[in-house]
């Protein structure tokens, strides 16, 4: 019994461990998540400026309205871009300045990105490591059962 | 689990749920408290983003879903007016906070305190 007690606790320790690891892997796999959705949205909208670039003033185009739609629109200026700032409030910048703005938000997201994936790589890693010893342990405990 | 409570003498079984009614309004306060410090975070950001760009540049602002043609003072003025609000809705929230948590902890102590003699040992 008393050889078995560093063993029960160590059990115990590692369950309370492993609860909070895998706890944390979720969180870290729905950061990686939105972050993907914010990079998708930035790329999207990076593509569209990259159309604009090559179209002319009173270029006809079809704008969606959502559900498949579409309205049909002139471009009136091809060189302004409307930007958001956050907190609702957007500003108007050139196609060159908007483009720049978009690429330093998508290299700041992109090195979120891969923070968020190394520490959700150590995360696992350390899961593993504790499921290898956590078997490991019960095989033990079921051994000196017997 | 409501067998094992129903078992518990009725005051205890009312402090217990006093305690999880108090540790529920705790999170309920938590989760306010992250909202409006998000809300405070992308309001200075953008009053950051709005001082760096030039004083006639064109502000637009968001009324509803439509875009709105704005001044750029005035906007800066909005801002800075909000994460005023902001900071006291803040402040607010920490006090009572604080409240709860010490109901919370002076609840939690009781209930010990009740169940010490009922199962020899006291609760973690």
């Amino acid at each position: 019994m008393t050889q078995r007690a560093p063993a029960e606790e160590e059990l115990r320790r590692l369950s309370v461990e492993m609860r909070y690891l895998e706890q944390t892997a979720e969180a870290l796999q729905q950061r990686i998540s939105m972050v993907n959705t914010a990079i998708a949205d930035l790329t999207y909208a990076n593509a569209t400026l990259d159309g604009i670039e090559k179209e002319k003033e009173n270029a006809e185009m079809l704008v969606p309205i959502g559900g498949s739609s579409y309205v049909k629109v002139k471009l009136a200026d091809p060189n302004k871009v409307i930007v958001g700032l956050g907190a609702g409030v957007s500003v108007e910048k050139t196609l060159t300045d908007a483009k720049a703005t978009l690429k330093e938000r998508l290299d700041e997201l992109e090195k979120t990105m891969t923070s968020a994936q190394q520490q959700f790589s150590q995360v696992a890693e350390r899961i593993n490591t504790g499921r290898g010893r956590l078997e490991s342990l019960l095989s033990d405990a079921r051994q000196a059962k017997h | 689990m409501s067998d094992e409570l129903s078992k518990l003498p009725p005051n205890v079984q009312e402090r217990l749920l006093r305690l999880q009614q108090l540790q529920q309004t705790l999170q309920s306060i938590l989760a306010q408290k992250q909202q409006v410090d998000m809300e405070k975070n992308e309001v200075e950001q953008t009053l950051v983003e709005l001082a760096k760009t030039a004083d006639d540049a064109v502000i637009y602002k968001a009324v509803g879903s439509l875009l709105v043609k704005a001044e750029k003072a005035k906007v800066a003025e909005d801002l800075t007016e909000r994460k005023s609000l902001l900071e006291t809705r803040g402040t607010v929230i920490a006090r009572q906070e604080e409240r709860i948590r010490n109901q919370v902890k002076e609840s939690q102590t009781k209930l010990q305190e009740d169940l010490s003699p009922v199962s020899g040992q006291p609760l973690s």
